[in-house]
Order: C-alpha cells, then structure tokens, then sequence
C-alpha cells in the first residue's frame, strides 16, 4: 500500500466521510496485526474482538490528530494498549502477586538446579522448558495481572522501548521497569507451579 | 570507573540489559561483572531463553470472520452522524 506523499502533515480531510475513507485505506491492512496483539493482550475470543472493535473507532475520532500517516500501526497499537489497560482497571488481579520482595528474588534457574529433575541431563534448564505443552504457557501468560501483562506483551510483539512503554501506559520509566521484572517472575513462578501441578518437582516447600 | 557488583546486583539488571535498556556506567559495570562470573552468564543465558520461549508461544490468532465487517459497519455510522 501507497502511505500519502503528506505523511508528515496532520489528516486534514474536511469532511468526515473522507476522513473516514482515509483511516480506513490507512488502518484496515493491519487488522491481523491489531488482532494478534489484542489475543495476547486479551485472550482469544469476544474480548480481543471488541477491543480492536474499540481501537478501530477510537482511532477514528483521533486520527485528524495524527501527525505521521506511515506510523499509524504502532498508533494503532498504543490506542488498543491502553484501552487493554483501561478495560481491566476495575477487575482484581487473577493471581495473587504476593509479596513483592519474595517475589524479586524468586528464581526459576535456582530452583530447577536445586531441585534437580532430570539427574542425568547437560541441557537440565532446557529440558524443564520442554515439558511444557504451549497451551500450558499461553494460559500461565494470560493468567498474569493486565498491569504486568500489557507491558511485557507490549516489549515482545511491538519491540517498545522502555521509553515508549512508558508513555503507552501512562506511567514512569521505573514503573516499566519493575513491571516487566515481576512479569517475568511471576511467569517463571507460574511455570514452577505447573511444574508442581504436574509431579515434575516436588510438591512440598 | 566501573563499580564491582555483587551477583545479587547484577541479577537486579538482567531484564533492563535484554530490554536493552542499560546504558553508560550499568552497562559497563554489568558487562563487567559478566565477564568475570560464569553463574551470572548462565543465569542471563536462561533468561534470554526464557524471554524467547514464552515470545514463540503467544497465540497467532487469526482475525474472526465478520470482524472487518463490523468495524467498517461502526466507522460508517460514525462518520456519518
């Protein structure tokens, strides 16, 4: 698709209907793209849907604010993450974060070498990893509080700088920062825990 | 001046040096560090695998029939109310 020569000039159509035939030519081809992140922000299903369904008409409404056409997909983007985020405000996490200091310095690689379930292997981190059926990681990723999701979700598909994830989220860098930290603490604590679940470890403490 | 950091403090980095979010004096007193503790390396190299493994994980998901349909309906009521 041809991006408009005046890629660097705001969307100035005057009237609404071309405006709309604008955004549409513009946004529409990264419907897949859009949907994609919201399934992994959201889980597949009726909320993904009705979050793009959301991103499309709210980009809409701000797109004559846009200054860079040839952006429009990481715009896009934002404006679904932060709707994500909005969306889920009032809903309690789906798992308990904890105590948050027992939580920084949780430790999946310790862990697997203390406990030690596969004696004989040289690739023993590798192989806890491989028991893992990707259902099994997807739903332990869904199961994470948005707050910590969102971010990291965001930094793995659309590659934002802690900069950039910042300004989505309408928060610090430092909060970026600890976010995606605990995300993946808590990750490695939910697949410790699937682990458990599923006889690999011991189950006592 | 690089400052020594303690296994304990170079763990702390560890997702900020994937994120490539380090730079200046972290940067150099991690990569120092690095260079001289194994364990920390092997720690590091687990969680870049790790960071990987759940990104090759995230559902593809394809978009649902009649999706396109609806935004399009939507926008088109919307730009002419």
């Amino acid at each position: 698709m041809t991006i408009p020569e005046a890629s660097s000039q705001p969307a100035r159509a005057t009237k609404p209907e071309e405006l709309r035939q604008t955004f549409e030519a513009l946004a529409l081809p990264h419907l897949a793209h859009l949907y994609r992140l919201a399934a992994r922000l959201a889980g597949n299903g009726q909320d993904a849907e009705d979050l793009v369904h959301e991103a499309y008409v709210k980009g809409l409404s701000a797109f004559p604010g846009l200054r860079e056409q040839a952006s429009i997909r990481g715009w896009l983007s934002r404006i679904l993450a932060r709707l994500a985020i909005d969306r889920h405000r009032q809903q309690p996490p789906e798992i308990a974060v904890g105590d948050l200091q027992e939580l920084d310095r949780f430790s999946l690689y310790d862990l697997i070498w203390d406990e030690d379930p596969f004696p004989y292997s040289d690739t023993l981190h590798q192989d806890f990893l491989d028991q893992f059926p990707d259902d099994e990681v997807r739903a332990a990723l869904l199961r994470l509080p948005d707050a910590y999701r969102v971010p990291l979700v965001l930094l793995y598909v659309e590659d934002l700088s802690y900069r950039e994830l910042a300004e989505t989220l309408s928060c610090p860098v430092g909060t970026v920062m600890s976010r995606l930290h605990r995300a993946r603490k808590i990750l490695e604590r939910e697949l410790w825990e699937c682990a458990r679940r599923r006889g690999l470890v011991r189950s006592d403490d | 001046m690089t400052k020594l950091l303690s296994c304990e403090q170079a763990v702390e980095q560890f997702f900020a040096y994937l994120d490539r979010a380090l730079a200046g004096d972290p940067l150099d007193d991690l990569e120092a560090h690095l260079e001289n503790c194994l364990a920390c390396c092997d720690k590091l190299a687990f969680s870049r695998r790790l960071d990987s493994f759940v990104k090759r994980r995230l559902p593809q998901a394809p978009v649902p029939d009649g999706l396109e349909a609806r935004i399009r309906r939507t926008l088109g009521r919307t730009s002419t109310e």
